[in-house]
């Protein structure tokens, strides 16, 4: 028997499906050395609901519904891109007023998605208070959601070849008035997540992707402008209403001087981007022609025509969370697409996770997943095997070691 | 309101959420009802993190084939009384995802079901006289008793 | 980056140089894309299935892509896959859109993986695999990604005429009497 120290053999960490600050459920798989992560490995595919299979067998207009229900926090953008793909296959021109109100309604959800992110994120490191102060300011941007379409989180006004309703000019104050409580409150938000002593020693240099990993990966969204790398489908290939007013990529270099890559670099580039939205809303609102909301309001003449064009197109835009983009082809015979493909922001940066955990700790689990902002806290329990002996830790327990260590952190 | 229902409650009431495959937005008015504009901490009705300390189980979703043994399994680890509440269209009859290849049935095949909230999403203030249903509901239970 | 930004003609040109007649079509859409009639260039090509790989490597060698999704449609006698790259993001205004179809037989459906050129086209490439029933050879990871693990083997979801799943689809508001 030989009397060398054995070595510390690794144990295996499963999280999910059901999981701290999840879009959808995930399983992780994560091999542990004490308390740093060597590997990690992903398992998706708990929310399969054959979106792509029913879509093949509905029509244009009753796909647009069903795209509303991929994600309720990009409840407008994947019908966006749909609307683009089959505008681009079937050539159906939109007015210029649609144009300017799409953009209008797409920048109001970035708002919306954007702090309900830093409230998420407040919550995983442990400043509950803070969570309240962010989601209050965000009803307030929810109540004027409702006020023009109608409802909170599955807006439903979009359809082919232009929106379904107007904002006429007895609604401009409110909207005025919303924008003016953001931008009083801006500075206040900026002064928490960015000034504070904690946040900065939770998140600096927590959670790395280098700028060469999130090229080759191919992330998208606000993960990889924190990276340094430009990508933004509104600057680079403009649509709707974005081409005529003037925005730049947001890299966090614009407010710090220097791109790490790290969590706080990306807490940055989301609040600049909740920035850049207000004022491109602004801008929006003044510029906007007059004319008419939708070119063919009578919905079976479209569908007369989409069932008659044998073509192919993509849409791609850019939703909260990075590039969306679906491909739809017609064969001249149905008014069922032959084909629909569907590709959410979030499977891209799914890949970027793994360069991201390693390294890392436990207790930096939920900040680094959540960081890359993947919709939705969920929550299940863990199971950790160590040697024979195997203890069960529940979201609370992982929860509780992230609070503990910014508590440790503060003394 | 409910016949028979005290000044205050007399027990508050401890939530579990669990996600079957939802696409978010009833999750996210569920956590909007904690937030201080519906604020239902103030009922003491707080989100838990693990069944086993849960009195309500908040379900959303339609059940997804890898995600049902799963649901089945956190049902059973509530402790005695429990009740269920089907938030959302999508469990209740599948709204929008009525056919599909990967979707097993509403959530009321799969565990048994007291309160249903319509709506995609619902407000929170459904989620909310949901709750508070199902607290008649568990009241009139221990009375029974 | 070795060489200076093309334009999508001078783009076309490069590629027709290198692999000359066996790019079946290539084809350049202007199409209106917002506002002040602005508009957007994709490009449109097909090429041979034996120059895919090759084809690849002269893309990165001109600058690394961006890899959106891959996309398939499902024919009688063969599956065309339909690549979806863009270049010249980071510039103001100047991307160009590239999509490129391979037509892959159905009595053989392989095709070479491009993972060790670009890690990112890992889970579209599981996707296809297991949707379609396109084998993709020499792929890192060739798990299942969005099926649960008991779905029966041999049957592919996105092929039309897809006799295996009557058991297995559910209608979820209908009620027994």
């Amino acid at each position: 028997m030989s009397t060398k120290a054995t070595t510390k053999t690794t144990y295996q960490l499963p999280i999910g499906p059901i999981h701290p600050a999840l879009k959808e459920p995930v399983m992780f798989e994560f091999e542990m050395d004490g308390e740093r992560i060597i590997e990690a490995d992903v398992k998706l595919g708990h929310v399969h609901r054959a979106i792509e299979w029913t879509g093949m067998r509905r029509n244009s207009i009753q796909i647009i519904y069903l795209a509303e229900r991929i994600c309720g926090i990009c409840s407008f953008v994947h019908p966006f891109a749909f609307c683009r793909a089959v505008e681009s296959a079937c050539d159906i021109e939109v007015p210029e007023r649609a144009h300017y109100l799409r953009t209008i309604h797409g920048e109001l959800e970035r708002i919306c998605s954007h702090m309900l992110w830093a409230g998420v994120a407040a919550h995983e490191i442990g400043f509950d208070s803070v969570l309240f102060l962010t989601w209050e300011m965000r009803e307030k941007v929810l109540d004027l959601t409702e006020y023009l379409t109608g409802n909170r989180v599955t807006k439903g006004i979009m359809t082919l070849g232009g929106i379904r309703r107007d904002i006429t000019p007895d609604q401009i104050p409110k909207i005025k008035e919303t924008l003016n409580y953001l931008k009083d409150n801006f500075e206040k938000l900026r002064h928490v997540y960015l000034d504070d002593k904690t946040f900065k020693m939770r998140s600096q240099g927590v959670g790395i992707l280098t700028k060469e990993d999130a090229l080759k990966l191919c992330a998208v969204g606000p993960t990889t402008r924190a990276s340094g790398i430009k990508k933004d489908v509104r600057v680079d290939q403009p649509y709707a209403a974005y081409g005529d007013i003037d925005m730049k990529h947001m890299t966090p270099d614009l407010l710090t001087g220097e791109v790490n890559g790290d969590v706080y670099d990306r807490i940055i580039v989301r609040l600049l981007e909740v920035k850049q939205s207000i004022e491109i809303m602004e801008e929006a609102l003044d510029k906007m022609p007059s004319g008419d909301i939708v070119s063919e309001p009578k919905i079976p003449k479209l569908l007369a025509h989409i069932k008659k064009t044998v073509g192919e197109g993509v849409g791609r835009d850019e939703a909260p969370r990075g590039e969306v983009i679906h491909y739809v082809k017609f064969d001249g015979e149905n008014e069922n697409p032959y084909t629909w493909k569907v590709r959410a922001s979030t499977y891209n940066n799914i890949l970027a996770w793994i360069p991201m955990l390693k390294g890392e700790q436990i207790a930096d689990i939920p900040i680094v997943a959540a960081s890359t902002d993947p919709c939705m806290s969920c929550t299940n329990r863990v199971t950790i095997i160590d040697k024979n002996k195997k203890y069960i830790l529940d979201k609370e327990q992982l929860h509780r070691l992230s609070v503990q260590k910014t508590r440790r952190l503060m003394r | 309101m409910a016949k028979g229902l005290p000044k205050s409650f007399k027990k508050a009431l401890w939530v579990y959420h669990c996600n079957s495959g939802s696409c978010n937005g009833c999750d996210i008015e569920i956590v909007a009802a904690l937030c201080p504009r519906y604020d239902v901490e103030r009922f003491g009705i707080k989100l838990v993190g693990t069944p086993r300390h849960a009195d309500v189980m908040l379900i959303t979703g339609p059940v997804t084939r890898q995600l049902k043994e799963k649901v089945k399994r956190v049902y059973d680890q509530m402790p005695d009384p429990k009740a269920v509440i089907c938030v959302g269209n999508c469990g209740n009859t599948g709204d929008v995802f009525y056919e599909s290849y990967n979707l097993v049935g509403p959530v009321d095949n799969v565990i048994p079901v007291d309160v249903y909230v319509v709506g995609c999403p619902p407000r929170p203030e459904a989620i909310i006289d949901a709750v508070a249903k199902a607290w008649v509901k568990l009241e009139t239970l221990e009375a029974k008793k | 980056m070795s060489k200076e930004n093309l334009d999508p003609k001078g783009l076309v040109k490069y590629f027709k140089d290198e692999f000359k007649t066996k790019i079946k079509k290539a084809e350049i859409t202007v199409k209106p894309s917002g506002s002040n009639k602005r508009e957007m260039t994709h490009i449109w090509m097909k090429i041979d299935k034996s120059i895919f790989k090759p084809f690849i490597k002269h893309l990165c060698e001109y600058q690394f892509p961006h890899m959106a999704v891959v996309s398939g449609n499902d024919y009688p006698k063969e599956i065309e896959l339909v690549y979806h790259f863009s270049l010249d993001f980071g510039k103001e205004r100047k991307e160009i859109s590239l999509n490129v179809a391979v037509d892959v037989p159905k009595s053989k459906p392989e095709i070479e993986t491009i993972c060790d050129y670009i890690p990112g086209a890992l889970i579209t490439e599981r996707e296809k695999q297991e949707m379609l029933g396109v084998k993709i050879i020499g792929i890192p990871d060739s798990r299942r990604l969005f099926l649960p693990d008991d779905f029966p083997e041999g049957v592919y979801p996105w092929r039309k005429n897809e006799k295996g799943m009557e058991k297995l689809i559910r209608n979820l508001h209908e009620v027994k009497k």
